[in-house]
């Protein structure tokens, strides 16, 4: 039975430490025997929080090595944290963690979802759920309170995204909150996504063909129990204070035109604010309204935020103001008040409020001009069919430019289209897309499996490292840069804040940053771990980015920061405020009513983190060498400046990642003792009988080999070096976002 | 707005966007009962999934109020505020027998009932202004886009009752 009162929620005879916040049980629901069964949530917190930390712990526990994606033994693994529902800002959102379908190799993968599914789960008394085994036949879970059914999905499989979630309001009640794949997660496209009621979506690691190989079509949930926070008076102060609400009216907004003043092109474009969440109190400005449908719809209404804009425009990358990654205390706004272009009038007293605002000037690169109906169309065809927009704007899409303009499609007529290959038509963006999600031929085929896999398949050399001659840098007053055709990093994720292709207009010690992150992860780890640090050591690291002890610390605090949003619950865009840093702790007291210092929760990020690393080594064989030759090739393309990473200077800068996270440096792999600190003792036991501890050598280990080989290095060589082309220099930057205006 | 008294208002998306936030009715059973849930929100959201406009449900404070008519224990678990004409429930009278939830002439109806494991103890919730709360309407005050209002003289908050730090940020941020 759900709790209905607070005294439900302290009387459980599991809640020994009288802890709020949570609703006290996890959901393990088995696809293959029907059965349904209880798991305390108490046993896991509060040392494991919540959210994120509470998936690693349960997958270590239960995932076998040796799982992939689509195997009966592979799990499926939700939670919320103890501030969701609880009206504590940001703590709406949920995370999950499973064997992932997108990556490459496919690995353990993460990622958190909005919407109002994860309260309406806790008023069923529900923390979370983890989802075994895999049916025969479509199903989907119903959780009505404490009735857990599998019920058939017969008539739902083959729905779009939109269509299953109606069909479920129209089955049950409009008050039925559900998570659903569309046909992409039916026919395993390797970057289905998971979609809720709002629009808000699991994108990354591919969950939506993990569910479809579960023939689990969606989950859908009601509940009429409470949740209670433990301290109402902090929980108010929280509401007030966490990143300034503006605490006003917030209008539709009617724009006809968008892009840099001089260089618009006309829109009918509605804006609004809208809340991933219950409970935040900022809002992002994600919704648009009346967007052209993909399928003959009415108009349409959207949640779109970073990605999906540049599919409206996309002729140069995107300009970033050096103070968006190194603010100051006196200019700190937190993220979601520049999606929202709500920030404050910037104090011009700040001492270095010039070099905040410079902004990096984006490249030119001509994928595709302004078109607004194309660009609705093409998010429409993503939200429909549930495909990461990752994937699909910012890799397939560039790619198809790139390679069309190389003519590298010569004799292979247009990819299994009708349409002439021409991404700026939303007409072959349609057949394109929609040949992978039904995998349709042998393309269509070919590209369900992702790009990583797809380029793979017609051959690496020519489709991911020829090089593209349409880079300008407008840094460089137009010099042509060199760019691949293939906009790939780590992991088969594609590039993300990481200084060049897509968000390339960032700093060596910014990109740096990005690269470690996504170097450490199993997919684009940028979503939930953004780069940011305080101004004070900016020069520090622009001096020497490879060895700025606060660049280090910044990343490590960047990278705990991630498992702790996940944790406590909150989002990417408020969570962290530099200058606050007690923020998520006294958010986790206001919910829980137990204490924990921020060292504490700090510890427990690096504890999730380390969590996280044994995951990887026992089940994935992650080490040293594996994961810095992943990194290797997106560093050696030139970035904005034409500059790319030194071999030697970025093995350098990993051994003081690797120290600073008790890592062994030869290995990567984390010492018995730093599991210890953490608290992870058992998790050390295991590793040791595995004979997965490094032994302490006796002389700092600094053999770094050799750099493995790019061939797009290779490529660039034979390349003669461009001069400024003048033409280019003088273009308008037609594709950046409005200017900044101030509110 | 004849046949109704002083109410919650949801204002048009010119003037401001109702967000999806639901933080009228979590703050609406916080303030109330130092718990939330959709039994004991006494305002409620029609969240548009697939529009994403969200339509905002509120008592209306019906002058005829056949929830109260309904009620077989009148005057007692509802009662009627004479100076106000606040149609409200007393809980400890309330049998949670639901007849004035079914009476409501909105549907989904604007009473909801706040369910026990014991059930003895249901109870029915219903907007009561915020009658006993100096402050006014919770749900008004903890808007963040100002998209709720009374609609008697659409009032958005009374001054004074935002704790000081949130009012000088409002300076701040006007
Ligand atoms: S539920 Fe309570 S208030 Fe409603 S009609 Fe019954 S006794 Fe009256
Ligand atoms: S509960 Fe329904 S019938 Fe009663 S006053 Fe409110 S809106 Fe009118
Ligand atoms: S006025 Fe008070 S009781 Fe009525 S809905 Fe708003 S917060 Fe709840
Ligand atoms: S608090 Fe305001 S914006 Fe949020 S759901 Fe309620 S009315 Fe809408």
């Amino acid at each position: 039975m759900p709790n209905y009162s607070i005294e439900d929620i302290l009387e459980n005879p599991a809640n020994t430490q009288g802890l709020y916040g949570y609703s006290g049980h996890i959901a393990r629901i088995n696809l293959t025997t029907g059965e349904v069964s209880d798991v305390d949530t108490y046993q896991y917190v509060p040392k494991y929080v919540g959210g994120r930390m509470i998936c690693n712990r349960i997958f270590w526990d239960e995932v076998p090595t040796g799982t992939g994606p689509y195997d009966e033994a592979n799990k499926f693994i939700y939670m919320t944290g103890p501030t969701t529902g609880t009206g504590i800002p940001a703590g709406g959102r949920s995370a999950a963690v499973s064997v992932g379908a997108s990556n490459a190799p496919n690995m353990f993968a993460w990622g958190n979802i909005g919407g109002w599914f994860a309260t309406e789960l806790k008023y069923a008394g529900y923390d979370g759920f983890i989802i075994e085994g895999k049916s025969e036949t479509p199903v989907y879970i119903c959780i009505d309170d404490d009735k857990i059914e599998i019920l058939p999905a017969d008539d739902m499989w083959g729905m779009r995204v939109h269509e299953a979630q109606a069909a479920l309001e129209e089955k049950h009640a409009h008050e039925f909150k559900s998570i659903v794949i569309g046909p992409a997660g039916e026919n395993l496209v390797r970057f289905a996504t998971l979609t809720t009621g709002n629009d808000s979506v699991l994108a990354k690691g591919g969950f939506g063909a993990v569910w479809g190989a579960k023939k689990l079509k969606a989950i859908t949930v009601h509940g009429t129990g409470v949740i209670a926070p433990a301290d109402l008076e902090k929980l108010d102060f929280l509401r007030w204070n966490m990143n300034n609400p503006g605490m006003k009216p917030s209008p539709v907004l009617h724009l006809d035109a968008i892009g840099t003043p001089g260089a618009e092109f006309p829109v009918k474009y509605d804006r609004g604010n809208m809340s991933c969440s219950p409970g935040c109190n900022q809002h992002c400005n994600a919704l648009l309204m009346d967007g052209v449908s993909a399928f003959g719809d009415d108009l349409v209404n959207h949640t779109e935020k970073c990605v999906s804009i540049c599919t409206f425009n996309y002729t140069t990358d995107i300009p970033a103001p050096v103070g968006m990654f190194w603010p100051t205390e006196q200019n700190y706004c937190a993220p979601c008040k520049l999606l929202g272009r709500d920030f404050p009038v910037p104090d011009f007293s700040d001492p270095h409020f010039e070099e905040q605002a410079q902004v990096v000037l984006p490249d030119k690169l001509d994928f595709w001009g302004p078109d607004y109906e194309r660009g609705t169309i093409v998010n429409d065809l993503c939200n429909e069919y549930g495909i990461d927009k990752w994937e699909v704007v910012v890799w397939m899409m560039t790619w198809l430019s790139m390679c069309k303009t190389e003519g590298l499609f010569e004799g292979m007529g247009n990819l299994g289209c009708e349409h002439e290959i021409d991404v700026a038509d939303a007409e072959f963006m349609k057949e394109f897309i929609s040949n992978l999600v039904y995998r349709r031929g042998e393309y269509g085929n070919m590209f369900a499996e992702g790009m990583h896999r797809a380029i793979r398949e017609l051959g690496y050399d020519k489709f991911s490292e020829t090089i593209y001659h349409g880079r300008y840098s407008t840094m460089l007053g137009g010099k042509r840069t060199d760019l691949p055709v293939s906009l790939e990093a780590a992991w088969g994720s594609s590039m993300h804040w990481q200084g060049r292709g897509y968000e390339g207009s960032v700093e060596k010690p910014t990109w740096l940053a990005a690269c470690i992150n996504n170097m450490m992860n199993t997919r684009d780890a940028q979503t939930v771990e953004h780069f940011h640090a305080k101004f004070d050591y900016h020069a520090e690291a622009i001096a020497d980015p490879y060895h700025s002890p606060h660049l280090i610390d910044a990343i490590i605090a960047v990278q705990n920061n991630a498992e702790i949003k996940d944790s406590v619950m909150s989002c990417e865009w408020q969570s962290p405020d530099p200058w606050w840093p007690e923020m998520e702790s006294e958010m986790f007291m206001a919910a829980t009513g137990a204490p924990m210092t921020p060292e504490e929760l700090r510890d427990a990020g690096f504890r999730s983190k380390l969590l996280f690393r044994a995951i990887l080594i026992r089940h994935y064989g992650r080490t040293r060498r594996q994961e810095v030759e992943q990194e290797w090739r997106v560093m050696q393309i030139p970035d904005t400046w034409n500059e790319v990473a030194d071999w030697q200077q970025f093995n350098e800068m990993v051994d003081l990642i690797y120290e600073a996270r008790g890592f062994d440096l030869e290995t990567g792999w984390p010492y018995r003792e730093t599991y210890e600190k953490y608290g992870l003792a058992d998790v050390a036991d295991e590793m040791g009988k595995l004979g997965l501890l490094p032994e302490r050598p006796a002389e700092r280990w600094s053999d770094y080999g050799e750099p493995p080989f790019v061939k797009f290095s290779e490529n660039r060589k034979l390349e003669p070096d461009y001069e400024p082309d003048p033409v280019k220099a003088s273009m308008p930057l037609e594709g950046a976002p409005p200017a900044l205006k101030f509110s | 707005m004849e046949g109704y008294g002083n109410h919650i208002v949801q204002y048009s998306p010119e003037y401001s966007l109702c967000a999806g936030c639901e933080t009228c009715s979590i703050m609406c059973g916080l303030t109330h009962d130092g718990f939330t849930g959709p039994g004991n929100a006494r305002i409620r959201i029609n969240l548009g999934t697939r529009s994403l406009m969200h339509e905002v449900l509120a008592c209306q404070q019906c002058d005829d109020h056949p929830c109260y008519e309904a009620c077989p224990k009148k005057d007692a678990a509802m009662r009627i505020d004479p100076d106000t004409n606040i149609v409200y429930i007393v809980e400890d009278d309330c049998i949670g027998c639901g007849k004035c939830a079914k009476a409501c002439k909105f549907t989904p109806s604007r009473i909801q009932i706040r369910k026990n494991k014991s059930r003895k103890l249901w109870k029915a919730v219903k907007c009561d202004l915020c009658r006993e709360n100096p402050e006014g309407p919770q749900c008004v005050k903890y808007c963040i886009v100002r998209c709720l209002g009374l609609s008697d003289d659409s009032v958005m908050l009374p001054e004074g009752v935002m704790p000081a730090y949130a009012q000088e940020q409002e300076v701040a941020n006007a």
